[in-house]
Parts: C-alpha cells; sequence; structure tokens
C-alpha cells in the first residue's frame, strides 16, 4: 500500500486482486460522499468568489463595483463562510467521521441520520450565504448569518457531527489512538461553542465591548479547535499509517492533547490586543498565544520528527497523501510559532488590522487544515469507491497549483502586511501613500486566487471523475 | 485516555473555562457601564445615537462596510492611531456602552471610523459615497446603487461617529 509511488499515482486504493471495499467503509459511503460531494462544490464556489474578490480589490471591476450583490464586504463575507462552513466543516465531517469509523471499526447502521444532517446543514447554509448577498447579515465575522440559521446549524452539526463520538464509544478494544482524542475534543466542543457564542452575540447580545469579546473567544475556538484539532487527527493517523512506523516521542502525544485543549480557548482576546477591552483580557489572550507553543512544539516532535528520521520527507515526497498532510504539518508548526510571537504587544502593534492576521488564519485553515484534507482524499476515496484516481497529471496539477498559489498568497498577507503595519506605524506617511505601497500585493494575491482556483477545480474534475465511475456496490463489503 | 466521560468531561472544561473567565467575567466588569461625565458639572457621555443613525448602522452591516473600516482608537504606544489623527484619545469600552450591536472590526482596509462623524464634513461624506474618485479616495468602492433614503441614513451613522468627549477612563489633553 506504500509501495514508491514516482509516478504521481496517488497512494491508498485497496490490496491488488481485491476490488472490494471493507464493510465499515461500505458502510459509511453514503454520508462519506455527500459530504465530501457538497465539500468541493461549496470550495469551488468559494474559490471563485475568492478570485472576483481579489479582482474586485486589485483591479477595481467597475462592473462589479456598482452591484448591490457585489460590495467587497458581501463578497468577502460570503466567501469566507463558504469556504469556513461550507467546504470546512462538510470536508471533516466526512474525514472525521472515517477516522473514526475505521480506528474504531464502528458499522454506520444509521447513515441516513448524517445524511440528513448533511442535507439540513448545506440548506442553512444556501439559505445563510443568499441573505449575506441580499445584504441580511450580522457584522460578526464567522457568525455573519441571520441569527434564525443559527439553531439549524447547530442541530444539523449534532446529526451530520457527533457519529464520531458514537464511534469512539462503540470501539470494540480499549486502546485509543491520538486521531481519536482529536477528532472527539473538536466534535464535542464546537456545538458548545457555536451555541454559547450565538446566544451572547445575537440572541441576547452581551453588553458593548463584550460582544467583542465573545466573538474573538468564538473565533478562536472554531479555529483552534475544530479547525486544528480535526487536521492534528488526520496529520496522526496518516503519518505513521503510510510510513508504517511509530511516531518519534508518541508518549507525548497526550500532552499535546490537553495543552492544545486547555490554551486554545484562551487565546481569542490576542487578537484585541489596544482595544477598548480591559489590559488582563489582553494579557490573557497573549500568554494563551505563548502557552500554544508546548502543544505546537510536541506535534513538531511527533510529526515533523517522524519525518526527518529514516528517510521520512524523501517518502512523504513521492506519496501523494504525504506530501499534502506533512505541508498541513508544516504549516501548522508555522502557524503556531507565528501566532505566538506575533500576538505580543510590540509585535501586535505593527501587524494589527493589516492583512498579517488574515495570513496566520490562512496558515491554519488552508495551508494545515485544507492540504491534509486534501491529502487524506487520496487516501480514502479509492478505498470508498474501489476505483483508482483518473489522472495522475490532475493531481500534480493540484498540487503544484494550490501549494504555489498558496504560498505566494501567504507571502503577499505576511510581508505585505508586516509592510503595511510599520508604513502605517509611521504618521508622517499620509493614508493614501500606505494603500499605494500595498497595492502591489493586490497583484500576487490576484495570481494566486486564480492558482488556487485551478488547482481546486484539477481536484474536483479527478474527484467527480472517479466517483461517477465507481462501480463499487456498497453492500457488498468483505470483512475485515 | 480510554474513558470517552473523562474525555468530554475535560473537553467541556476546556471550553467552559475561558468561556466563564474571559466573556462572563468580562459581562461582569463591563456590563454595568452608561452613561458618565467625563468632568465633575460636565455632560453625559456618550450621547445616545439619533433614530436615523440607527438605521444608518444597519445600512453600515448591510453592505459590509465592517470589512475594511475599524471602529476603535488604540492607545499611544500601540499603533499610531492618535498620532494620525484618528481620534483625539484612545477608545474605552465605555464608549460602546449604549451601542446595540458593537462593530469594532479587524481589518483596516479603508480608515478608521471610531471618530469619523468629528472629522469630516456631511457633504465629504457623501461625496465619498458617491464619487469617491473625486474626493481622493480611489479605491473606495462606489455606492451609487445605495438609494437616497439609505445614503441618508448611512451619513448621520457616520456623522454620528465621534469619540471627541472627555470619559472618566480617557480624559482629554488640554
Amino acid at each position: 500500500m506504500t509501495q514508491d509511488n514516482r509516478s504521481g499515482r496517488p497512494q491508498g486504493r485497496p490490496p491488488e486482486g481485491d476490488g472490494r471495499v471493507s464493510r465499515v467503509e461500505a458502510s459509511l459511503r453514503g454520508p462519506f460522499l455527500l459530504f465530501f460531494v457538497s465539500a468541493v462544490v461549496w470550495l469551488l464556489a468559494a474559490s471563485v468568489l475568492g478570485v472576483i474578490g481579489a479582482l474586485d480589490l486589485g483591479a477595481s471591476v467597475g462592473v462589479l463595483r456598482d452591484c448591490a450583490w457585489f460590495t467587497p464586504g458581501r463578497i468577502a463575507t460570503a466567501q469566507q463562510d463558504l469556504f469556513v462552513y461550507g467546504w470546512g466543516f462538510n470536508a471533516f465531517f466526512a474525514l472525521n467521521l472515517w477516522l473514526l469509523s475505521q480506528l474504531g471499526r464502528f458499522e454506520f447502521r444509521n447513515g441516513w441520520l448524517a445524511q440528513l444532517g448533511g442535507v439540513a446543514w448545506n440548506l442553512a447554509l444556501t439559505y445563510g450565504v443568499a441573505r449575506v448577498f441580499a445584504g441580511d447579515m450580522t457584522g460578526y465575522r464567522l457568525l455573519d448569518f441571520p441569527r434564525e440559521v443559527g439553531p439549524v446549524l447547530a442541530a444539523a452539526f449534532l446529526l451530520a457531527g457527533f457519529w464520531p463520538i458514537v464511534a469512539f464509544a462503540r470501539r470494540p478494544s480499549g486502546h485509543t489512538f491520538a486521531s481519536q482524542w482529536f477528532v472527539v475534543g473538536a466534535s464535542f466542543a464546537f456545538p458548545l461553542v457555536y451555541l454559547l457564542a450565538q446566544l451572547l452575540v445575537l440572541w441576547q447580545p452581551a453588553s458593548g465591548v463584550v460582544q467583542a469579546i465573545a466573538h474573538s473567544w468564538f473565533v478562536a475556538n472554531l479555529l483552534q479547535l475544530w479547525f486544528g484539532a480535526s487536521a492534528l487527527a488526520a496529520i496522526y493517523y496518516f503519518l505513521p499509517k503510510v510510513l508504517e512506523r511509530t511516531l518519534t516521542g508518541y508518549y507525548l502525544a497526550p500532552v499535546a492533547f490537553w495543552t492544545f485543549f486547555l490554551f486554545a480557548g484562551w487565546t481569542g482576546p490576542a487578537a484585541l490586543v489596544g482595544s477598548p477591552v480591559p489590559l488582563w483580557l489582553q494579557s490573557t489572550g497573549v500568554v494563551a498565544a505563548a502557552m500554544m507553543l508546548i502543544p505546537v512544539i510536541i506535534v513538531a516532535i511527533n510529526v515533523l520528527g517522524t519525518l526527518s528520521s529514516q528517510g521520512g520527507w524523501a517518502r512523504a515526497w513521492n506519496d501523494t497523501t504525504l506530501r499534502f498532510v506533512s505541508f498541513g504539518a508544516v504549516a501548522f508548526t508555522l502557524a503556531g510559532v507565528l501566532g505566538g510571537v506575533f500576538a505580543f504587544r510590540s509585535m501586535s502593534a505593527v501587524v494589527r488590522f493589516t492583512s498579517f492576521a488574515t495570513g496566520l488564519e490562512q496558515l491554519l485553515v488552508y495551508g494545515c487544515a485544507s492540504m491534509v484534507v486534501f491529502g487524506a482524499s487520496y487516501f480514502i476515496l479509492p478505498r470508498l469507491t474501489g476505483a483508482l484516481w483518473p489522472s495522475a497529471k490532475l493531481v500534480h496539477v493540484h498540487f503544484w497549483a494550490t501549494a504555489l498559489g498558496f504560498l505566494a498568497a501567504l507571502v503577499a498577507w505576511l510581508v505585505g502586511g508586516w509592510q503595511n503595519g510599520q508604513l502605517l506605524a509611521n504618521p508622517a506617511v499620509a493614508y493614501a501613500d500606505v494603500l499605494r505601497a500595498g497595492s502591489s500585493w493586490c497583484l500576487v494575491l490576484m495570481i494566486s486566487a486564480v492558482l488556487v482556483l485551478v488547482g481546486h477545480v484539477a481536484f474536483a474534475l479527478n474527484a467527480f471523475g472517479m466517483i461517477l465511475k465507481s462501480s463499487a456496490p456498497a453492500d457488498s463489503g468483505r470483512h475485515d | 485516555m480510554k474513558n470517552l466521560n473523562t474525555l468530554l468531561a475535560g473537553v467541556f472544561l476546556a471550553v467552559a473555562l475561558p468561556f466563564g473567565a474571559l466573556v462572563l467575567s468580562g459581562q461582569s466588569q463591563l456590563g454595568g457601564l452608561g452613561r458618565a461625565a467625563g468632568e465633575e458639572g460636565g455632560a453625559l457621555f456618550p450621547s445616545r445615537e439619533p433614530g436615523l443613525a440607527i438605521q444608518g448602522r444597519a445600512v453600515y452591516v448591510s453592505l459590509g462596510c465592517v470589512s475594511c473600516h475599524t471602529q476603535q482608537v488604540r492607545p499611544a504606544g500601540q499603533g499610531s492611531d492618535i498620532a494620525r489623527g484618528l481620534g483625539v484619545r484612545p477608545s474605552v469600552a465605555r464608549d460602546y456602552s449604549l451601542q446595540p450591536q458593537v462593530l469594532l472590526g479587524e481589518r483596516r482596509l479603508g480608515p478608521d471610523l471610531a471618530n469619523y462623524g468629528a472629522r469630516t464634513s456631511q457633504i465629504n461624506v457623501e461625496t465619498l459615497l458617491t464619487d469617491p474618485a473625486s474626493s481622493g479616495a480611489v479605491w473606495h468602492p462606489s455606492y451609487r446603487f445605495v438609494d437616497a433614503a439609505q445614503r441618508t441614513a448611512l451619513v448621520a451613522y457616520l456623522k454620528s461617529l465621534r469619540q471627541d468627549y472627555p470619559s472618566p477612563e480617557a480624559k482629554l489633553k488640554k
């Protein structure tokens, strides 16, 4: 299963001579494919909006600018919501369910409930995004949908995203793996966080700036405890699985898990340094962001340590799944280190309100989480469908277009943000000159948005082609 | 790590503790803030919002202005907001105590608006919305499609954004 793959043919297909899928995987096929196909459709929609947004910002596209539906604010909001709630959640519904079913040998007998949740989630999302385009939004990033959407999304999450916890509870053996802890944590934490944030920001708004505190708490939890934890679960699974080795210093993984969950929830106010909120709150956020270095370092020891021994990097480069997953692991480490360093007041004073924060966030949700999902897809889909990926060329296009597009955008966000912040810190530089200096990065962002879209189209063509060609009957599974 | 209940209890605490310590204690500390005089015998601030400004806030949110504009002036030493003339003093929590919807913002693609009403004229705001290029703001989107009633409300809202009064937590420099 892990033989060299220099042709670029993705790994993870069933063993030669056995075209059938396992019974566990056969039971997952329906819900997994619903979540996966939905995720990819939303990813494409978000990518198209990303290109429109980059053009709108950088090239001042006149036609769009005179249209109410396409104000920069609405495009940015819709793009972000589609990416986070459309792509990110559907993708991790699928991946988390698959991971814990595999690890717990869980045969999914109530797939229709998860599918019902998936349909409800996607309908609520469609309605929410349509309302955003119509201008009916709340003004709170990632809680933008009209408040009636929130309870539907929460209920849909319980139907679609809670099954990994059931799979964990019903596992036959007592032994557990790091991936299971992270998925259980993510699946349990998100609904709590989402409902509390909905309550205090939208339904019974807290007083004044406490809304901003609650919002910063929500965003930090969403990014770290859903995207971060789910991505780490996949990294902890695929790395040893494909390399067929135990992780370096794996005994430290429980410490990584608990410190990650312990500190992540406190990091929100680090985004409020300098804001009109109590200083003790800001300092708590800064300290928590610095403390996040503990789980980040342990994950680096576990993951990067494993990759750095016995030719791990070379093997990762030659395996499609590991190439993406390793990219995600490096991005996670970088996001943690930069997040800790740039939370400090002196650094935050420079980069606050610039694109730097966008860069850090995208490092986690795209560089880490999305790349890990891509890598996992190359492993899982052949097993679920019993088919091979139709085109190795499209796999290469996918990797290079997304990796280069993302890296170009990351440089624009981080370096451009730092430059922008330094110019803003100098009151002698006129505001128009600050904007003019930053406009050169807009071209980079436009090119990167197009590159990323190309990569996503390649991925979608390959994945949908494979699913359509798939002939594996869902009920002809073999016993594991 | 094998026991589901232990795992769930730990995760619950990991969510609940920061929520309680950050959000609920924040509410406990700041929830009672209201109008106050910055100087003995002085007028009470912040002012109550006119009805038109409340309608204007809805337009501001609807157009997505918060994606590009912040509404908070940082203290000296934490950025150059005051040196740039964005405000005459740092923003404090009391400034937002009457606002039903606090729009601090996270990104500045355009200038901060916390004290915008005090540093611009009505004509400037209207020109910026209808013909930004002529007012020198070439990067600002045009909002010609916004109807007259909404534009009037939006202008009233932007003109109502002022933090040029003394507050018990932030005195004005004489």
